[in-house]
């Protein structure tokens, strides 16, 4: 009779339950819509004290690995940057504006060998401002790195544009046996040296193109962003829609002398101009 | 002791001892729940976030589709019902202002326009 009662005639109906209880979808819902919210207040405090609702033991993880999911899934581009900025001034601790000068240290991946093999040699036709002025390392310093091998030269150009937000400044291939999948690496600082997160960066290829965005893995550095090439398959990236366009990457071989090759990432840093 | 005393007795007891493990030892934990189901105060702040990102995007028919997921009654009503929650409890003008101009919004806002997402 218990039973019947409680199961059909008078079910239980939860009432005044807190957000940490919802279920894991609605989570998701709260969350992009606290990052949406702080678009419009850039209140971090207000922020984070409704993401400590939701009890996650890494609120910016949690933002972080949602906007990864978000983006993979085609959520709007609108929620998936949105996600991303709030991981990020969460990770920071920064309230916008008022970002400390500082720059982040950044490695690329934290546990890579990182020997460089190349410096790659890049083209500055008429004073082109997205060309890069230096490259990273000089032929002495890849001299003094052991086990080296020089590599074929890359030659970045840049097409005509609009006055760009960012230039780039340096362009390393990275070499690291513990990631032999060949990657285009950006890095995306402002004036001061600061990583600037929820940039855009478009890539496009002869068949298709793709987007993705600064900060999404914080742990990597809030500048941070990457994607993973497909080797002979000739790309141009750009920050954003309309800016200047890098072309053209390609995936390199690292070749080590006493190693077999492998694929190595191109690291983009740009910087505002 | 008559037999009815112990059984009373024993009804009590094991009454009392329910009651005690349901509500110290092990009470009821809340799983899977959905917003409809929010305190107050959390439906609330849910309606005051949506207000707050519907001045970015400005876009309605999203906020509505927000709102939707605090209950069954109409959009405008949860507004008001938000709204009326913030005044009692001093929300900050700048708050009262969003809710305030969400729920003017939603009173132009015409289900019967919408057009269907893909």
């Amino acid at each position: 009779m218990g039973l019947v009662y409680s199961w059909i005639v008078s079910p239980v109906q939860y009432v005044d339950a807190p957000p940490y209880a919802l279920r894991a979808d609605f989570k998701d819902e709260y969350r992009a819509l606290v990052a949406a919210a702080y678009l419009y207040n850039n209140d971090l405090l207000r922020a984070e004290d409704r993401l400590a609702q939701l009890k996650d033991d890494n609120p910016a993880q949690s933002l972080a690995l949602q906007a990864q999911r978000a983006f993979e899934e085609g959520h709007p581009q609108a929620e998936v940057r949105a996600l991303g900025i709030l991981a990020m001034e969460l990770a920071e601790g920064l309230t916008p504006g008022a970002s400390s000068g500082t720059p982040t240290p950044f490695t690329p991946y934290p546990s890579a060998i990182g020997r460089i093999t190349n410096t790659p040699i890049v083209s500055q036709p008429s004073g082109d401002p997205m060309i890069a002025a230096s490259p990273s390392l000089t032929q002495e310093d890849t001299e003094n790195l052991p086990g080296e091998t020089a590599q074929p030269a890359q030659i970045f150009i840049s097409t005509p544009g609009p006055d760009p937000a960012y230039v780039l400044e340096d362009s390393t291939l990275v070499c690291n046996p513990d990631q032999p999948q060949p990657m285009i690496q950006v890095l995306v600082q402002d004036a001061a040296g600061n990583p600037v997160p929820g940039v855009e960066l478009l890539v496009s290829w002869e068949n298709g193109e793709d987007y993705f965005f600064t900060g999404l893995q914080p742990e990597l550095g809030m500048g941070f962003a990457d994607f993973l090439m497909t080797p002979d398959v000739v790309y141009s990236l750009a920050l954003a829609e309309g800016e200047r366009v890098l072309t053209p990457l390609t995936a390199a071989e690292c070749q080590p002398e006493d190693q077999n090759h492998y694929w190595g990432s191109w690291l983009l840093t740009f910087i505002q101009p | 002791m008559s037999r009815w005393t112990k059984f009373l007795l024993a009804i009590i007891v094991g009454a009392a001892a329910g009651l005690f493990y349901g509500w110290i030892v092990n009470p009821v934990e809340y799983v899977d729940i959905g917003p409809e189901s929010l305190r107050m105060d959390y439906k609330t702040d849910f309606v005051l976030m949506v207000a707050e990102s519907y001045q970015v995007d400005h876009n309605l028919s999203l906020a509505v589709r927000r709102i939707a997921k605090l209950g069954t009654s109409a959009p405008n009503e949860i507004v008001a019902n938000a709204l009326s929650y913030a005044l009692q409890h001093d929300y900050a003008s700048q708050d009262l202002s969003l809710l305030q101009a969400l729920g003017e919004a939603l009173l132009t806002w015409n289900p019967n326009l919408e057009v269907p997402t893909p």
